[in-house]
């Protein structure tokens, strides 16, 4: 298990490739986005953006997925989940065929101050297209247990 | 159809009732976030939660589709978001929950780039005990009235 204290500010990871499909792009948006232009192909060919683009909210759960996969097989974190993020910025469109990748940099790591037993990890977030242009960005958040005295690591 | 120039600060937008079901919660983090907390319900009573949550990213989708909802409700002329400010998950979503909420026009102005209006909008969601699950503070993009005479449409 891997601990608050083993975060190390300044750590820069880079993974993940995502597939971008027109059918995926209109199946989340069904379901949880349906503006024209992320569900029907000749709308969004009328709308400002010329064509089918993904919904914002999806390519941050293909983040996600990326992020959840590159934590595959590696030590589990202590994890308690997320309070939240800050400056989502969805700066280029996402579309069918797009191959998406991540970066992550760790930003800052602290303890609580309310709350010995955990802390708050901080990391700005990077999802590229296959182009290496800078889809989204952001600031998220994560809560981890800080390592306990008696733990082994 | 409802443009930029009839949004007013103030103004709120009613967000109507959605059920969560713990099928709807494992299905979309089995896809874009499994993490045995949101799939595996076994997994996640021994967990940090004591049971199934919805990914955070889920809740998020699922405000999405409240508000779209909402756009179609008011025939409001969106053309999308540049970003959200900042989003705060506050209590966790459970399987049962009924999410209901408000989106708060907090103010308008025009592009200075682009033929378009931007709107901050304040979206508090809640569940069914009134405890506010998620509140996400956020830009969007909404089209301008066309001019008389101009061919454009919506």
């Amino acid at each position: 298990m891997m601990y608050l204290e083993d975060i190390v500010v300044g750590t820069i990871r880079q993974f993940g490739r995502y597939e971008v499909t027109e059918d995926e792009i209109i199946g989340f948006a069904k379901t949880y986005d349906d503006q024209s232009f992320h569900t029907d192909v000749e709308a969004a060919r009328g709308s400002i953006y010329g064509g089918l683009i993904a919904s914002g909210w999806h390519v941050c759960a293909m983040f996600m997925r990326m992020a959840c996969d590159a934590q595959e097989g590696q030590n589990r974190m202590a994890s308690l989940g997320s309070p939240g993020f800050d400056d989502l910025k969805w700066l280029v469109p996402v579309r069918p065929g797009d191959v998406l990748s991540a970066r992550t940099e760790v930003i800052g790591a602290r303890p609580s101050r309310s709350k010995r037993d955990r802390g708050t990890v901080s990391a700005k977030i990077q999802v590229l297209n296959q182009t290496g242009a800078v889809v989204l960005e952001m600031t998220s958040m994560g809560r981890f247990f800080r390592r306990p005295a008696e733990a082994e690591t | 159809m409802k443009y930029f120039e009839d949004i007013a600060a103030g103004e709120v937008w009613r967000l109507d009732r959605r059920e969560v079901s713990a099928e709807e919660i494992i299905a979309f983090a089995t896809k874009y976030d499994p993490q045995p907390f949101h799939i595996d319900a076994e997994a996640a009573e021994q967990s940090f939660f004591g049971t199934l949550i919805a990914s955070g990213w889920h809740t998020n989708a699922m405000v999405m589709g409240m508000l779209a909802d909402c756009i179609k409700t008011q025939q409001l002329v969106s053309l999308g978001a540049p970003g959200i400010d900042q989003c705060r998950w506050l209590v966790p979503v459970r399987p049962g929950d009924v999410l209901s909420g408000r989106a708060t026009v907090m103010a308008t102005r025009p592009s200075a780039s682009r033929p378009m209006g931007l709107v901050t909008l304040r979206t508090e969601v809640f569940n069914h005990v009134d405890a506010k699950v998620v509140q996400l503070d956020g830009v969007g993009m909404y089209g301008i009235r066309p001019s008389p005479g101009s061919d454009a449409t919506a």
